[in-house]
């Protein structure tokens, strides 16, 4: 008997106002090939099935009697800092969780009652995503649909083609949030089911692309161009990070991308760096995470007009 | 494209003025209601309540303040709260004697020296003269003993009512379109008609009714033109000639409108605002409503725009000042009642959109009008939006924009459910079309059904947590006294113990059979206290425009009205629901404790059973994440509350109707209810409304909305109440606002009920609870009615912030 498809994901979010044009679903599945320093969503770059610990729903180790630690084969969990709850106003001795040592087996998980210790992601098959999508389509109003967003969705190719196969029978729009860093043949396979790509140019110089996301651009550009070639059609996304790609050169140089491809291009999206998924990766782990000062309205509104220049249609967010 | 246009500078300065005026309390209508009740013991009934009416029309201060157009006033003092010994006293004489309103928690009151004086030489004649204490003597014997302290109803073997029937819509139609010199004329005609063929059989209540109608008309009439005098001194003193022309215009309508058919816009709001306020004289405020006021007041607006006598801005600037005078309204309730109703409101609440009596779209440019000014003024007057499939897109951005600015204002309310709702309780399809909302969300028909949607007031709500909880110990309640030894006084059906139930369906059927015996007695106690209230506290003034009551020459309060409702609503129907899944999960299922164990868990509060709370808090699924399970037994919950309340029959003759609105009750009633299986503590809040469990809703907006639509709204005639809080980040985008209302829309067109809106963050919240003097503005829509979150007591603002912000 053959392994059931699956596909592991991290997040649904139903009422996604963010991704993609009307009232949508995204799926948000697990594992990417870049490394962005800035990634809001830290917890969608690896594959594997991460531990990961939310402080704010512990209850503090005298309230469960260090079930987790006694739980732990690896002893990879110790006491930490205390955190003053919020209601109460008392002391709360919280944990910590030594990452070298953890292997993510998730035992911890099985004793943490109010689940402040959680593996995160999740294998879903199908028929279990499908099912669920369908059911909230009468919401999906304005254009709206379904999004599988990641990590880097198309990381799991075969699955996601099955989804979007059902759920395109169920005549539902479907937008596919990507890198583009994948093979062509990969994307080719989808582009018959998929209404609209989010798709993400981060920095048009190749090395600086490599330098900081871990990959070069070329494939990225080049898998652009052949989905506008073949009718595609593409929001582009844009994350403007101070330090990195904000400079006016780059988004013009972007700007003049997205023109060579502008019948594909619905939208320019710029989408300002922002520090709140900083929290998030102190639920994963415990190296030091970028942090910047977010670029300014004034800015952002520089960065529009100059979108605009080129006769594209743009936004902030 | 909507737009905020900005306020007149005398508008900004009356507003400035109502937000800096501490309310206090005005003791001019107390001493002349006094006065008159201790002058004629000989009077009674429907005449003592309408010559007392008059009485106040023709000797009440008639004030006319700097600035205002639209005028009217209970007392001498700005913002101040009137006194209505009459319904009920002991809890205002309790406070005053402990010199406590001055100091108290919860809405303050100032007070004069010299009128606490002489409040505390007169008090004790009201003691047992109102009608609260009236009422007591009637309850239905077992209330002596037996159904005393529940924890389910609340009414007590003494302190009912301690709110008259409030929560209802006169009709302004008739009142603005005919005029009380027509109404009295025709109560004349009325009783000439008898005294010359015979005052007969029955016929004598009748000939009583227009006698009442015909003094309280006149009366109305005599008041409205004390201020057109006081307008006109006003205005021959006035130095500033635009003022003065202003004085004159008033004094006009002034002398005009309450007598004859409205001539204006200008006539109908000031007529309108007259009326209210004569109705609150009469029945205290109370939850009293103006219905649909876009219907009424559209035609005026229009007529006037197309005669060149009116123009947009001054129109607007109207409404602003008609805002401002229902904002200075307010009354004083005893402290514990306030914590449910708090921040000096009074549940004023307007009715805006939906379809007209033939079924088409009805928006008309005063509906937006009132949402503009609720907006530009950042002002928490409660308005309801109807909405239907033919809703223009303007009309619904205009509606979002408002409750961006003040939260929850408009509430949502969906034609396509409330109708049927209504026509499933006998209204005509015609009539039905014509709803609006009393109060905080109930559907009725104004000024043609006596819906009666809160009861008598205080005690129309219902817990049903403590329902079940008396289902799982043998009918005995299982609230603890810190202290004292647990309770053994049998009150509901004896339905056994949890460890003895071995099955779901024993549960269910132990739940069942409590529900079955509470909602009857609620309803019967309600009816005895309804059947007093009818000779002692009839409403002529409110009968006297009222659809059928002239017809029938019937009081409204003795069933005279088109169309007659009784209104019910149950708090905690979430608990209900959860804690039923949850012994079903971990008691039948997943094994995890047996019934015993539960069952001591709930006895000792949780104490000794940390760790199961946290697993079932957890790890189970709950209400409002479209989980089936949890789902199934919100079915069941609120099928068996609706089933049971709905068959009771009141004095009118009409059938219950079930409701689920809790204003911030959910909070108040947590005190008073025992550890619930689903992981809450002792006194902790029950649900709010149909929301999900605070908290609870992890899967965001469409899941729970997809719960939500699990209920038979059909069966909830009086009207539920979901909130949903979305903080801002979610509308940020260019389209976020049509994202939004598509969502709504979708949940509409699935059957949906009502919603509302609070597009904040926790954050805000929290930082305005530290720092209240900064958020003095910030309206927050609070379960029922907005309110200014600063003035809301700690609690429930806490409560605010638990509840989960759905887009993050």
């Amino acid at each position: 008997m053959s392994k059931e498809l699956t596909g592991r994901i991290y997040d649904i979010q139903g009422f996604s106002v963010q991704d993609g044009p009307g009232v949508r679903t995204t799926v948000f599945m697990k594992g990417c090939p870049l490394h962005c320093p800035w990634c809001h969503s830290p917890e969608s770059q690896a594959f594997r099935k991460q531990l990961s610990w939310m402080s704010m729903r512990c209850k503090g180790t005298e309230a469960c009697d260090s079930r987790c630690m006694k739980a732990c084969p690896q002893n990879a969990i110790e006491l930490g800092e205390t955190r003053k709850d919020s209601l109460t106003g008392n002391d709360l001795q919280m944990i910590h969780v030594k990452r070298d040592l953890c292997d993510d087996c998730g035992k911890c998980t099985e004793v943490c009652y109010p689940e402040a210790l959680y593996l995160c992601g999740e294998d879903y098959t199908v028929e279990r995503l499908v099912s669920r999508l369908i059911r909230e389509k009468p919401f999906f109003k304005g254009g709206g649909g379904v999004t599988i967003s990641g990590g880097e969705c198309l990381c799991q190719p075969e699955y996601v083609l099955e989804v979007l196969k059902q759920l395109k029978a169920a005549d539902i729009n479907i937008a596919i949030d990507t890198t583009g860093f994948v093979k062509w043949e990969i994307i080719e396979s989808i582009l018959p089911y998929t209404d609209l790509f989010l798709y993400d140019l981060k920095h048009m110089d190749s090395e600086k692309h490599k330098a900081a996301t871990g990959v070069p651009n070329e494939l990225i550009l080049e898998n652009a161009r052949k989905i506008a070639e073949n009718g595609g059609k593409m929001q582009i996304r844009i994350p403007v990070i101070p330090m990195f790609n904000h400079d006016e050169e780059n988004i013009r140089k972007t700007a003049e991308f997205c023109v060579s491809v502008r019948d594909a291009v619905t939208l320019v999206q710029l989408l300002p760096y922002h520090n709140m998924g900083v929290m998030k990766y102190l639920r994963i782990s415990d190296k030091p995470v970028m942090e910047a000062t977010p670029p300014s309205d004034e800015y952002m509104n520089k960065l529009l007009a100059i979108m605009e220049e080129y006769g594209l249609p743009a936004q902030i967010h | 494209m909507y737009q905020k246009a900005p306020i007149t500078d005398r508008v900004k300065r009356i507003r400035e003025k109502c937000r800096n005026t501490k309310p206090s309390l005005d003791i001019s209508r107390y001493r002349l209601v006094t006065e008159f009740y201790m002058a004629n013991p000989q009077l009674t009934g429907i005449l003592k309540r309408a010559k007392n009416l008059r009485n106040l029309f023709e000797n009440l201060p008639v004030v006319i303040n700097e600035d205002e157009l639209i005028v009217g006033w209970q007392g001498k003092k700005y913002r101040s709260s009137a006194l209505y010994p009459e319904v009920s006293w002991k809890w205002f004489m309790d406070e005053l004697r402990i010199n406590y309103i001055r100091t108290r928690s919860v809405d303050p009151y100032e007070i004069d020296e010299e009128d606490e004086k002489y409040l505390l030489e007169t008090g004790d004649f009201w003691l047992k003269n109102n009608m609260s204490a009236i009422s007591d003597e009637y309850l239905p014997r077992p209330l002596q003993d037996k159904l005393d302290q529940s924890g389910v109803i609340f009414f007590n073997k003494s302190d009912n009512a301690v709110a008259p029937v409030g929560h209802f819509v006169a009709n302004f139609w008739t009142a603005t379109q005919k005029g009380f010199g027509a109404i009295a004329q025709e109560a004349r005609d009325k009783m000439t008609y008898m005294e010359e063929h015979g005052i007969f059989g029955e016929d004598v209540q009748k000939y009583h009714f227009y006698r009442a109608v015909e003094i309280v008309s006149e009366g109305i009439i005599i008041w409205s033109k004390r201020y057109a005098a006081e307008a006109k001194r006003q205005a021959d003193e006035c130095a500033d000639p635009a003022r003065k022309a202003e004085l004159l215009e008033m004094a006009d309508t002034l002398d005009w409108i309450m007598e004859h058919p409205c001539r204006n816009f200008h006539d109908a709001l000031q007529c309108i605002y007259l009326y209210q306020l004569a109705m609150c004289l009469d029945a205290q405020l109370h939850g009293i409503s103006f219905g649909r006021m876009d219907q009424y007041l559209g035609r005026y607006y229009e007529k006037d725009i197309a005669d060149g006598t009116l123009t947009p801005e001054k129109a607007q600037e109207l409404v602003d000042m008609f805002f401002l005078k229902l904002m200075e309204l307010n009354k004083i309730w005893s402290e514990e009642a306030t914590k449910s109703n708090p921040g000096y409101t009074c549940g004023t609440l307007i009715t805006l959109g939906g379809v007209d009596m033939e079924g088409r779209d009805a928006t008309n440019p005063v509906t937006y009008m009132f949402l503009q000014s609720s907006a530009r003024m950042s002002l928490n007057v409660p308005q309801a939006l109807r909405v239907h499939e033919g809703t223009p897109a303007d009309l619904w951005e205009a509606a979002v924009e408002t409750t961006k600015v003040c939260g929850g204002i408009p509430t949502f309310e969906s034609d396509i459910a409330i109708i049927p709702a209504m026509m499933r309780r006998g209204v005509p399809l015609e009539y039905a079309r014509n709803y609006c909302l009393h109060g905080c969300v109930e559907p009725g028909i104004g000024g043609y059904e006596w819906a009666q949607p809160g009861g008598n007031g205080t005690q129309s709500y219902i817990n049903i947590v403590n329902a079940m909880l008396m289902a799982f110990n043998n009918g005995i309640g299982t609230m603890k006294v810190p202290g004292q030894p647990a309770n053994t006084k049998i009150q509901g059906p004896e339905t056994g113990y949890l460890y003895e139930m071995e099955s779901m369906d024993e549960v269910l059927e132990a739940v069942k059979k409590q529900f079955y015996f509470w909602m009857p007695w609620h309803a019967n106690c309600t009816n005895t206290w309804e059947s007093i209230a009818a000779f002692h506290s009839p409403l002529p003034m409110v009968s006297a425009t009222f659809a059928g009551c002239m017809e029938s020459g019937k009081d409204v309060m003795w069933g005279g009205a088109m169309f007659n409702s009784t209104g019910n609503s149950c708090i905690g129907v979430g608990n209900v629901a959860e804690s039923l899944n949850v012994i079903d999960q971990v008691c039948f299922r997943k094994k995890w404790a047996t019934t015993r164990e539960l069952y001591d868990a709930l006895m000792n509060n949780w104490e000794g059973y940390e760790e199961l709370r946290q697993r079932i808090v957890g790890q189970l699924p709950h209400f409002g994440n479209a989980d089936p399970d949890c789902d199934k037994y919100m079915t069941f919950a609120a099928n068996t509350y609706a089933d049971s309340i709905n068959q009771c029959v009141g004095p009118r003759g009409n059938h219950y109707a079930a409701g689920c609105y809790p204003v911030t009750l959910n909070v108040v009633f947590g005190y008073f209810t025992g550890a619930t299986p689903d992981g809450r503590k002792q006194g902790e809040p029950l649900t709010d409304g149909i929301s999900p469990v605070q908290a609870m809703d992890k899967n965001g907006p469409i899941c729970t909305m997809q719960s939500l639509l699990t209920f038979d709204y059909g069966a909830y005639g009086n009207g539920t109440l979901c909130n949903m809080k979305f903080h801002p980040t979610s509308l940020a985008a260019k389209d976020g606002i049509s994202k939004l209302v598509n969502v709504m829309k979708s949940y509409f067109e699935q059957g949906g009920m009502e919603l509302q809106l609070n597009i904040i963050s926790g954050d805000t919240l929290r930082d305005a609870q530290a720092h209240p003097e900064n958020y003095r503005d910030l309206v927050v829509r609070v379960a029922g009615f907005s309110a200014y979150f600063v003035e809301v007591f700690k609690d429930s603002q806490d409560d605010l912030i638990r509840r989960t912000e759905m887009a993050l």
